[in-house]
């Protein structure tokens, strides 16, 4: 069993695992409730994943070239207060979506800065950034969400394009997918992000502009927040102080469950694609079989858990066995199990 | 004067003692006996679990789950307390609930050798989703507290509040351990170097089991200070904690690159960090600048000691090449 399933992996590649699940999701799906290979469904899961998918695409570049952002979930709260804020005091709407893309460039910004001219560890950073971003918030709109929103915007966030069953927010996503797909695997920058990720330093000897090329892809990610948080806060048609608790969570936990190394320099895009369809495929239907929502935390949780601890066990087992089948002199293994 | 000064914990002291002084300049109420009470009173939670945090940041990995833990663990405690069971049956339950989770971040971190911040913030959505499913909209009210637990909160010894001195007693337990005991002392090895530490035979995989282990044994015990701390226990209880934790570690100089820290300074952090707030409070800044204050705090923490271990570094590069 184990060395089929490894084999597998070996043959077809995790994130063509990743979409052979999301297959037997709905096909699993639709047997278990009439209600989940509908139309209307369909479109409902591609609005509930729209955030996730487009905070994911920048992520993974991250976490590829070695680094981490913990304070998207509080970013894009950050932009929808901010967009909330300012149309609250006057501003047309329309620009204040300007001003939170630009606030949204701003955290990236901050956090590229942080990682990569002053040198500190983008884990600890965007820890400290996620509770300031968080904290901004609730000084901008203190506890009080903003809800008067324009409905011509907010029909943009709930409504289907017409005569399909696919939301607006699919006219955003799916270039956006294409693009980031086109970035990562056929052109230089996604090259220059699988060298960063696997040896910065080997990165900088080749001429990458190491530095400057990790600001950027932060400032990018501050964009793409923003974008996310365009469509967070058109969908619910208000821009709330605490909104997208634990979208850093999910994310990542999408990001690494679609084969992503969380040791930087190996995944594909279309793993992460897949994984955050699938994310959605298997929140929908536990919604549509009345499984609690807390089950979404557990379940994104336990994923984050299982795709980094899957990969592991195997690799361990593998080395085992061919422990086993060289039988090292006894100093070697004694060196062995020095590393 | 010289060797005082480069013992880390003193500019952080320095720091707080200036702070203190300036906020109580701006509020009188502030520098009296009730003042310090409020100060050692809150921060009681933060100083306890940082004595986990530390134990685990030492060793240059991080521990996100303790905030779902001591949550649940609180909630854990007062739900056996007001079915009628014993305090000491429910503060055992709550410590093994603990232990349970720090061990399983700690097999995962230490035998799988996976990236604890991934390992702990799994851990932190899992028991918080567990939590939810097994509270719902249930809430453990002050009535059904512990007495003993109530008593702690509302009273003092020589002017010091109960529920401070249990932090205390576990920090200087935790900092025997990690100034004195071998295999504490085997903490700040893995953490400064880790191929060293396993070719100078340190059982590292051991170590760092236990360490997450304990760290998730602090956390359980929390839960009980939680609950006395604010009389409740509910769905939410804990939430976010994790991160004013680490803030208190790194701003009391435990470094986040791991070798270098103590407990007595991660406790000195996290009174810096309320006395702040509480400062913000006693000179008429809004309460929502909390978070805002706690955040950039830890990253100029981070920056800082980023300067200052180049800076050191440096001169000790001169100092060898002189």
């Amino acid at each position: 069993m184990m060395s089929k399933l490894s084999a597998l992996r070996g043959n077809i590649g995790w994130d063509k695992g990743v979409g052979i699940l999301l297959l037997v999701t709905l096909i699993v799906g639709s047997l278990i409730t009439p209600d989940f290979a509908t139309t209307s469904n369909l479109g409902f899961v591609v609005q509930d994943i729209g955030e996730i998918m487009i905070i994911a695409l920048p992520m993974a570049f991250l976490i590829i070239a070695g680094e981490i952002d913990l304070s998207v979930g509080s970013a894009l709260s950050l932009v929808s207060s901010t967009i909330g804020y300012s149309f609250a005091h006057g501003i047309s709407f329309g620009f204040a979506i300007l001003i939170g893309i630009c606030v949204g460039a701003a955290t990236g910004a901050l956090n590229g800065f942080l990682v990569n001219y002053l040198g500190l560890q983008s884990l600890a950073v965007t820890i400290g950034t996620m509770g300031l971003f968080r904290g901004l918030c609730f000084v901008l709109l203190g506890n009080t969400p903003v809800n008067q929103l324009p409905d011509f915007w907010t029909g943009l966030g709930v409504n289907n394009i017409p005569h399909t069953f696919l939301p607006w927010s699919f006219v955003l996503i799916a270039p956006l997918v294409f693009f980031a797909w086109i970035l990562l695997h056929h052109t230089k920058i996604g090259r220059w992000t699988f060298v960063t990720g696997i040896s910065a330093e080997a990165a900088r000897f080749s001429g990458i502009p190491v530095k400057r090329f990790k600001f950027l892809m932060y400032v990018a990610t501050g964009v793409m927040v923003s974008l996310a948080a365009i469509v967070y806060t058109l969908r619910f048609a208000s821009a709330s102080p605490d909104s997208a608790m634990g979208y850093e969570l999910t994310t990542i936990a999408a990001v690494l469950f679609g084969g992503v190394s969380i040791a930087g320099g190996f995944g594909t895009m279309w793993g992460v694609i897949f994984s955050v369809i699938e994310l959605g495929a298997i929140r929908s239907v536990l919604q549509l079989i009345n499984f609690s929502s807390n089950a979404l935390q557990m379940v994104s949780g336990a994923l984050l858990l299982f795709s980094v601890a899957f990969p592991k066990v195997i690799e361990l087992l593998k080395s085992r066995r061919e422990a086993r089948v060289k039988k090292p002199s006894p100093s070697l293994a004694s060196m062995r199990s020095v590393e | 004067m010289k060797r005082l000064l480069s013992i880390r914990e003193v500019p952080i002291f320095g720091v707080l003692v200036l702070f203190f002084g300036v906020a109580a300049l701006g509020n009188h109420a502030l520098f009296s006996a009730s003042g310090l009470h409020d100060l050692l009173f809150t921060s009681s939670i933060i100083c306890l679990l940082a004595c986990a945090e530390t134990l685990i940041i030492v060793m240059k990995h991080i521990d996100l789950s303790i905030s779902s833990t001591i949550g649940f663990s609180s909630y854990i405690i007062g739900k056996n307390a007001s079915n009628g069971h014993g305090l000491l049956y429910c503060l055992i339950l709550g410590v093994i609930f603990g232990l349970a989770v720090g061990a399983v971040n700690g097999f995962l971190v230490a035998y799988l050798k996976l990236p604890s911040l991934v390992v702990t913030l799994g851990t932190l959505y899992l028991v918080r989703g567990l939590f939810n499913q097994v509270a719902r909209g249930d809430f453990i009210n002050s009535d059904k507290v512990p007495h003993l637990l109530t008593y702690m909160a509302d009273h003092t010894f020589v002017k010091v509040p109960y529920l401070f001195l249990v932090a205390l007693a576990m920090a200087i337990v935790v900092g025997f351990v990690m100034r004195h005991l071998r295999s504490g002392r085997d903490l700040y090895a893995i953490g400064s170097n880790l191929p060293a530490a396993h070719l100078a035979g340190i059982a590292v995989e051991k170590r760092t089991f236990w360490a997450f282990t304990a760290a998730g044994g602090i956390a359980g015990l929390g839960g009980a200070i939680l609950l006395a701390r604010f009389g409740q226990a509910q769905a939410n209880s804990g939430l976010g904690i994790e991160l004013s934790v680490v803030s208190a570690c790194v701003v009391g100089g435990v470094a986040i690159a791991g070798g270098i820290g103590t407990i007595y300074g991660a406790m000195i952090g996290a009174l810096l960090l309320q006395t702040i707030v509480m400062a913000l409070g006693a000179l008429g800044v809004s309460q929502f600048w909390q978070g805002v204050v706690n955040g950039a705090l830890l990253i100029a923490a981070i920056s800082l000691d980023k300067i200052l271990s180049s800076r050191s570094q440096r001169t000790q590069i001169m100092r060898v090449s002189a």
